[in-house]
């Protein structure tokens, strides 16, 4: 009786500490979000002395699903991200299997990997902007000097796709491969040893119990990639402006533009409140199929 | 989580929302009636905010000068600057956050001359005519003041306005025995000739990236070949026309031509201007401000770079079309101090700021008198052949402009990269202004 007075008395006292925090996250993280939702379910009207919302009406989201440029901008956000994330995963975990063999140097080979990924991305945008100039770039420089036609990498919808992929690629490889890292130094050394007595070899030590018993980390890697590829903002800002026409254009641009360019909050707003949705699917089902086989593993 | 009732947080962002509205229109209230109240041209006093990017010179802070001699004829108004961002779209989006959030922390701001309709429909700028008297307007260049003009109403105070040029190399024309060009097809077979005999690697480079600037270009085209994007009372979308389709099919030319490099669709003005003043293209379409640069001492090319008015199509009376750009001066709707910064708006539409910012911001100025004054003619080798332009504004008159433009440079860059014929971005383009100017779709 005693004790459980205390404890609630601990945790009456931990909820004063942490209720500041609470309201910070409240008032910057949960208001904005219902409110964008709100606004995406309104009739929006713009003045000088505000945001001013009334009714409740889904012609926001009418128009989007009217619209062809919408659904491109989905189509592109997601298939941009599946192709990118799956080769960051491959590449990530391939790096991180090698990071853990090495013996010398393993510090700074991962300073070294790391750097890409402190790189703030307009930065690093504007560097591979100058890679892919059609005029001065590096890349057209290569090809010319071997003789071939200048590249216009950016001039083209598919290429310039490509590109935007490689820089991302370039860039948070080395994020997952250090999460795959981590996940690999914790995993326990007895179950290799055993299977290696076993008598299995290396290729099925891998695929069939360091890969299953990596699947945790792996998971949230896989989970912080997928959220960062849909909210695809500044390499296409940067690079490409969504162009060729609007072949780049990711949602989270698209939503900029029809904010801020176009002034239309109730449009925007359901850009932004759809493409949270569809990114919250697509992670649940993520995880449901993850977790169904971690389960499998287990049992 | 059981601290914050879930069932609070609506109850709280209505509440936020409510307070919002009535605070703006209270003090939306107090303003208007401040500003009546104040004779223009009355000893105001205070200090007042400009939200100013940077124009002019880079060498020198024009703004700077401009306070200082503002300050001196006018010693009871202090002037603060404070840096806006040079991206015009950047700016925009923080003007809107900020002014629509009700914020008086600053009193006058730089706009584009393209957002007089937008801002107008959005009530983000404090329509002019209570404060100015109706003849101050006519010191003002032809035509300005109404592209100001949103539903009867002056948006803005014009402090500079901006033309395009055509940009030549003098050496490589005299080396070849070529004349200035005053067509574009002229331009192309020059260019070409200029190539094949190995005199420049590039003929032609202009600003075809997906952007606002893709849309001055393209409106300078398809003027110069007698076409249009929108009708004159900015009901129907007119873009989807032989005359430009002809226009469309003479850039995309100048490009499989190899007179201008593939990468001119994503060139802005900057890279554009790089390849110039690196001495890589023999023409370059650009702004007033190029001609400073390219025979400033950062350019290889100084001192062999000549201007002139841009050419037309063949058949056509020259020259070509510019069309207007340029910035202006709006009023914060929320501004704490209206006389003291009608009172600088009202200077800086003056002979003495116009004559600064002509010689030493090698702008050209917007008063007519100050823009035909010797001297001022004299500071720069482009004001003469500005007076000589044939002028065409974009389509800004409309409330959906920023949306039919996006229709037009995203269609109209699809359609130079080759991925879609100038045909069907064309009749595209034509389908998505329809929807901007109805305010039906994205």
């Amino acid at each position: 009786m005693a004790a459980n007075t205390l404890e609630r008395r601990a945790a009456r006292r931990g909820w004063v500490f942490a209720s500041p925090a609470l309201l910070v996250v409240g008032a910057v993280m949960i208001f904005p979000v219902i409110f964008s939702v709100v606004m995406s379910l309104s009739n929006v009207t713009v003045t000088g002395n505000g945001i001013g919302l009334s009714g409740i009406t889904g012609a926001n989201y009418s128009v989007l699903v009217h619209a062809p440029r919408y659904w491109h901008a989905v189509e592109f956000t997601v298939a941009y991200t599946a192709c990118t994330v799956t080769v960051e995963t491959v590449l990530g975990t391939v790096i991180a299997l090698v990071l853990e063999r090495l013996q010398a140097g393993r510090g700074w080979m991962m300073a070294l990997m790391l750097l890409p990924w402190t790189l703030i991305t307009v930065v690093s945008a504007e560097l591979w902007g100058y890679i892919y100039n059609g005029v001065y770039g590096v890349l057209d420089a290569i090809t010319q000097a071997f003789g071939g036609q200048g590249l216009n990498v950016l001039g083209t919808p598919a290429s310039a796709a490509v590109a935007m992929g490689v820089a991302d690629i370039w860039k948070t490889t080395p994020f997952v491969a250090i999460m795959v890292l981590a996940g690999l130094v914790m995993l326990p050394d007895d179950v290799t040893e055993a299977a290696r007595v076993d008598g299995a070899g290396a290729w099925t030590i891998f695929w069939r119990i360091r890969l299953p018993l990596l699947r945790p980390a792996l998971a949230v890697a896989v989970m912080f990639r997928i959220l960062q590829a849909f909210g695809l903002f500044d390499l296409p800002y940067v690079l490409t402006q969504g162009g060729p026409g609007t072949s780049t254009e990711s949602l989270a641009l698209l939503g900029y533009r029809v904010l801020f360019n176009d002034l239309d909050f109730g449009p925007g707003a359901a850009v932004a409140a759809s493409t949270a949705l569809i990114v919250l699917v697509v992670c649940l089902a993520f995880l449901k199929v993850f977790r169904a086989q971690v389960g499998e593993q287990k049992g | 989580m059981r601290f914050i009732s879930p069932r609070l947080i609506p109850v709280a962002a209505l509440a936020t929302c409510l307070a919002t509205a009535t605070v703006g229109c209270s003090s939306s209230g107090s303003t208007t009636a401040a500003g009546a109240a104040q004779s223009p041209g009355g000893q105001a006093k205070g200090t007042i905010t400009w939200y100013a990017n940077q124009f002019g010179p880079t060498t020198t802070d024009v703004r700077k000068t401009l306070i200082a001699a503002f300050e001196k004829a006018n010693p009871g108004i202090t002037v603060n600057l404070e840096q806006a961002p040079s991206d015009s779209d950047t700016f925009r989006s923080s003007l809107e956050t900020q002014i629509a959030g009700g914020s008086s922390s600053f009193d006058v701001y730089n706009g584009d001359v393209v957002w007089p309709a937008q801002f107008g429909k959005a009530g983000l700028a404090q329509p002019l005519d209570s404060y100015f008297p109706a003849s101050y307007w006519s010191r003002f260049s032809p035509g300005l003041v109404s592209s100001l003009t949103y539903q009867g109403k002056v948006m803005a105070v014009p402090i500079f306005t901006d033309n395009a040029f055509l940009f030549y190399r003098k050496d490589l024309l005299a080396k070849a025995h070529l004349p200035v060009p005053t067509t574009w097809q002229q331009l192309q077979s020059e260019a070409a000739t200029l190539q094949k005999d190995h005199l420049v690697k590039y003929g032609f480079a202009a600003q075809f990236d997906a952007y606002e600037g893709l849309t001055c270009d393209w409106t300078e085209f398809a003027a110069d070949a007698g076409a249009s994007s929108v009708n004159p009372a900015g009901t129907t979308a007119t873009i989807d026309s032989p005359q430009a389709v002809q226009a469309l099919d003479f850039m995309r030319g100048l490009i499989t031509s190899g007179v201008a490099p593939s990468a001119t669709t994503t060139f802005q003005e900057q890279q554009s201007e790089s390849l110039f003043t690196s001495g890589q293209v023999a023409f370059l379409r650009n702004w007033t401000y190029a001609y400073a640069d390219s025979n400033g001492s950062g350019s290889k090319v100084a001192g062999e770079v000549g201007i002139t008015n841009l050419p037309t199509f063949a058949g056509q009376s020259g020259p070509g079309y510019s069309v207007t750009g340029g910035w202006n001066l709006y009023l914060n709707p929320h501004s704490k101090d209206i006389p003291a910064a009608v009172a600088f708006m009202t200077w800086m539409g003056g002979t003495q700021a116009q004559t600064i910012i002509a010689e030493q911001g090698g702008e050209i100025p917007t008063v007519a008198s100050v823009l035909h004054d010797p001297t001022v003619q004299a500071a720069n080798p482009a004001f003469p052949i500005a007076a000589k332009n044939k002028l065409n504004a974009r389509p800004s008159f409309v409330a959906g402009y920023s949306k039919v433009s996006e229709a037009i440079y995203t269609n109209i860059n699809a359609a130079l990269t080759g991925s879609v014929s100038p045909q069907s971005a064309l009749s595209a383009a034509s389908q998505q202004i329809g929807s901007a100017l109805s305010n039906t779709g994205l």
